[in-house]
């Protein structure tokens, strides 16, 4: 035999192939069109879920849920407020810049909520001025009110809030997709859920180092660079060195120190000379005594900016800030360019490398709160699997006999009718790369039920107009007919019910819609389509006397 | 081969003493739920939920001993197949948001530390922040009645009147209190499988009267002139062949499930067994002879006042 024909798949396909050329030889020419375009979407739907699970070496079709695999699903909540704050913050800092440049004297130009800030004392002769400055400044998105006594009240319009709110998840979104691509996980999802939008959704199936996953995700990851005014051990020696108030436009944050359990403390520069968004590259490297650090590189625009205010400030310190804490403060030994600028910190080898992927991955635009996890291990996947596919397997083998012992050869046609079913089923799945989660099988067995249903509709129908008298041909298409306003009836209504479950978001449940919709779908094909043109093909054009039903 | 042949049976006539045994279930199972209160699953209450894969036959009692010492009143029982060495352990106390694992790891330390000779292989777990919980619950209910208010308009608009799409959502209604009352009494939990199942249920004990229905409205239109009640006693007759074998074969098909489905969809299968019996029963005893009733109020029970095309 040659070596081909020992693959008992390739064999079995020559013999599906030379059966049904046979077949469609002797079929009348008439019922020829159908039969081609019936097996062609069969055939198409083999191709498509060949091989369904892995084989050969080849990746299966079918893709399986992280309940029948194994992984990680992760709810996080994003923090909407820190968006708002941060775009408020922007224009506070704009308000002033452009009062002073204006020679406008203002007191103070203070946030009073996440959305709105407060610029008081205003020169009462130019109130009217500060006005038009704003509304010019911020034609969209703002509404400036006059609040009395030389004080303007300026608010994010809702509008722009509700914008501001979408674009801060969708930023999230993606920063979380760089990442977890840094990460490794194949076929991750990512997708904003919840009531209100707000929350995302994070799926990473084979997963198995929650930690590492937990940790590169949540790291807000805003980066900053700002000069060091002064330092000390204590936030009271720093705050009485500056007589007991931190300047408006300084900061005080910590960091730690090379004794444990006792950080420095840091007054610096509320402008940062660069942040994240500066950055083009980042990687792991090792410093002068050999430490892991994190090295990396800027943009040419902000490359520029970094030189001239390095050159300007030589023998100052320069704080690194991540997140809130100064992780080192070095020395500016010198003009310092776009490549090679470094990290340090006290870094084990895995931190350093969460660092650097995360900092190529950019910030996130808002802090990100856990809401809901979920781990599946693989070996109670592979339970689930198995469980679910012979609970389906015993259910299909149950209906095949009944038809069959029941319809006779119409039985036989209902199970050709039923296989195709399923064929499209898992056909749709693989192509739209559907997951098949364990309440997916169970929407699997529920379609066949509708699948017999259906079949059982329609030859019951077909007994009835026999016994009315009908003749064969006539039977077989008033069944037909009759049962399809039904079908289509009972179909609607469960596609309703299966279209709720869609928006009801999580994995399981959604895949269980999923497959039912394509599975009633499906159906009415595969009774309407290709059992009808069984009934039409084994009757053929001449009288019939009796049918196997 | 056929099961039944040409059967007349007065469904109609005997509906009064089945809407009694349903009052009776529903009665019954309001009474269960208020008293035991229905049992949520820790997607929808919070906390925390691990299924520990223990090395050998884990021993239920020392586990939770161990349990006890970092968190009261924990939740502990073997899980699935006895040859998987499987314990569900699950606490109510709320995962705190900045650190979500805390329970889990705590308990996973406890293990540790006191059960050390029989190590866990392998863990999942499910935790679950309170927001999302209450989330999840209050979305649930709307999308049943949501579900249940969409197929009523879908069958008023096709059966051209109120009665039929009232009917078949009192079905639906009468369908998902019964099998909740079911899910108390055996101590089955609320979880999103079983939302999925009750919200199946509905379309499938919705689809099941849409065959009646589609029956009568055919009848109604052949014989205009016989009453409506005799109209829908032959209507259910006609279909029974079909109900039977279709709701029979489903049902085996759910048993399969729940008998082999394994133990992640044990609650899922149980509700759909119960849905599907429940399901047929209320199509037959609930929905059409409120149809009856419907139609019949006037003292006007020829059929003629059906507004169904």
């Amino acid at each position: 035999m040659p070596p081909a024909l020992q693959n008992p798949i390739t064999l079995w396909l020559l013999l599906t192939a030379a059966l049904g050329g046979i077949v469609y030889a002797f079929m009348r020419p008439e019922l020829r069109v159908k039969a081609t375009l019936y097996g062609a979407v069969l055939i198409a739907c083999g191709v498509a879920i060949w091989p369904p699970y892995e084989w050969n070496g080849q990746p299966g079709k079918i893709h399986l849920g992280l309940d029948l695999r194994g992984g990680v699903h992760l709810v996080l909540q994003v923090v909407l407020d820190d968006a708002l704050n941060a775009t408020t913050d922007d224009a506070v800092n704009t308000t002033r810049d452009q009062a002073t440049r204006k020679g406008i004297q203002v007191a103070s130009v203070l946030r009073t909520a996440p959305y709105s800030f407060a610029i008081e004392g205003i020169e009462p002769a130019r109130v009217k001025d500060m006005k038009d400055v704003v509304r010019d400044f911020f034609r969209t998105g703002w509404a400036v009110k006059d609040a009395g006594e030389n004080r303007l009240s300026v608010e994010m319009t809702e509008l722009y809030q509700r914008q501001l709110k979408e674009q801060t998840v969708q930023d999230a979104i993606r920063t979380l997709e760089r990442r977890i691509n840094a990460l490794g996980v194949a076929e991750p999802v990512i997708a904003a859920t919840g009531n209100s939008g707000d929350q995302i959704l994070v799926q990473l199936p084979g997963v198995t180092d929650l930690e590492q996953a937990k940790r590169v995700i949540k790291t807000t990851a805003q980066l900053s660079l700002k000069l060091v005014e002064s330092s000390a051990g204590s936030e009271q020696a720093l705050l009485e060195a500056k007589g007991g108030k931190v300047p408006d436009n300084m900061e005080m944050l910590s960091g730690p120190s090379d004794t444990p359990g006792q950080p420095t403390w840091y007054l610096l520069r509320k402008e940062a000379m660069i942040t994240g968004r500066d950055l083009k590259n980042a990687r792991v490297g090792v410093d002068e005594n050999n430490r892991p650090d994190v090295v990396f590189s800027l943009n040419a625009t902000s490359a520029d900016k970094f030189s001239r205010e390095t050159g300007r400030n030589i023998g100052r310190q320069l704080a690194i800030v991540l997140d809130g804490t100064v992780y080192s403060a070095p020395v500016i030994q010198g003009r310092l360019g776009a490549d090679n600028n470094r990290i340090t910190g006290r870094f084990g080898t895995q931190e350093a490398d969460d660092l650097s992927k995360i900092l190529k991955a950019g910030a996130l635009p808002a802090t990100l709160k856990y809401q809901q996890q979920l781990t599946v291990g693989p070996s109670l996947g592979r339970d689930s699997i198995r469980s679910g596919v012979m609970a389906s397997v015993a259910g299909l083998a149950f209906i095949v006999i009944f038809m069959v012992i029941y319809y006779k050869l119409s039985g036989v046609n209902a199970v050709v009718a039923l296989t195709a079913n399923l064929l499209i089923l898992l056909a749709v799945l693989a192509y739209f790369q559907a997951n098949l989660t364990l309440p997916g099988i169970a929407g699997v067995i529920l379609t066949m039920g509708v699948g017999v249903d259906t079949n059982v509709l329609v030859f019951e129908r077909i007994r009835e107009e026999l016994h009315h008298g009908k003749t064969v041909r006539a039977a077989v298409a008033n069944g037909f007919d009759r049962v399809l306003v039904t079908i289509i009836d009972t179909h609607l209504t469960a596609i309703i019910a299966a279209l709720f479950l869609f928006t009801f978001g999580t994995g399981p449940i959604k895949g269980f819609a999923v497959t039912l919709v394509i599975g009633l779908a499906a159906n009415v094909f595969a009774s309407f389509f290709v059992s009808k043109f069984l009934f039409e093909w084994v009757l053929g054009k001449g009288h019939v006397e009796t049918l196997s039903i | 081969m056929e099961i039944l042949k040409n059967p007349h049976i007065d469904f109609l006539g005997k509906a009064r003493y089945f809407i009694a045994l349903s009052a009776l279930f529903i009665g019954g199972g309001l009474a269960v739920m208020l008293s035991q209160g229905l049992r949520y699953g820790v997607e929808f209450s919070g906390g925390t939920q691990l299924i520990l894969h223990f090395q050998a036959t884990p021993e239920v009692d020392q586990i939770r001993h161990a349990v006890d010492q970092v968190s009261g009143g924990a939740v502990i029982q073997s899980y699935g197949d006895p040859a998987k060495n499987s314990v569900l352990v699950r606490v109510a106390q709320e995962a705190p948001e900045n650190d979500l694992d805390a329970p889990a790891r705590s308990i996973r330390e406890a293990l540790a530390k006191s059960y050390g000779k029989n190590p866990v292989l392998e863990s999942s777990s499910e935790i679950v922040g309170p927001i999302v919980g209450a989330e999840l619950r209050q979305k649930a209910v709307y999308l049943t009645v949501l579900g249940l208010l969409a197929q009523l308009i879908y069958i008023t608009a096709r059966f051209k009147g109120g009665a039929w799409g009232v009917s078949a959502a009192i079905a639906g209604l009468h369908d998902i209190l019964i099998s909740l009352g079911f899910l108390t009494l055996f101590h089955y939990e609320i979880t999103l499988n079983v939302i999925a199942a009750l919200l199946t249920l509905v379309g499938y004990s919705v689809n099941d009267t849409v065959v009646v229905f589609d029956r009568v409205r055919e009848n109604l239109g052949k014989r205009r002139k016989d009453p409506l009640p005799s109209i829908l006693n032959d209507s259910m007759n006609q279909t029974l062949t079909r109900t039977l074998i279709s709701n029979g074969t489903t049902l085996l098909a759910v048993l399969g499930l729940y008998l082999f489905g394994g133990e992640v969809l044990r609650g899922f299968s149980f509700t759909m067994v119960i849905g599907v019996l429940v399901g047929t029963y209320s199509t037959v005893f609930i929905a059409v002879p409120f149809v009856n009733w419907w139609y019949g109020r006037g003292g006007d029970a020829s059929g003629k006042t059906v507004r169904a095309a």
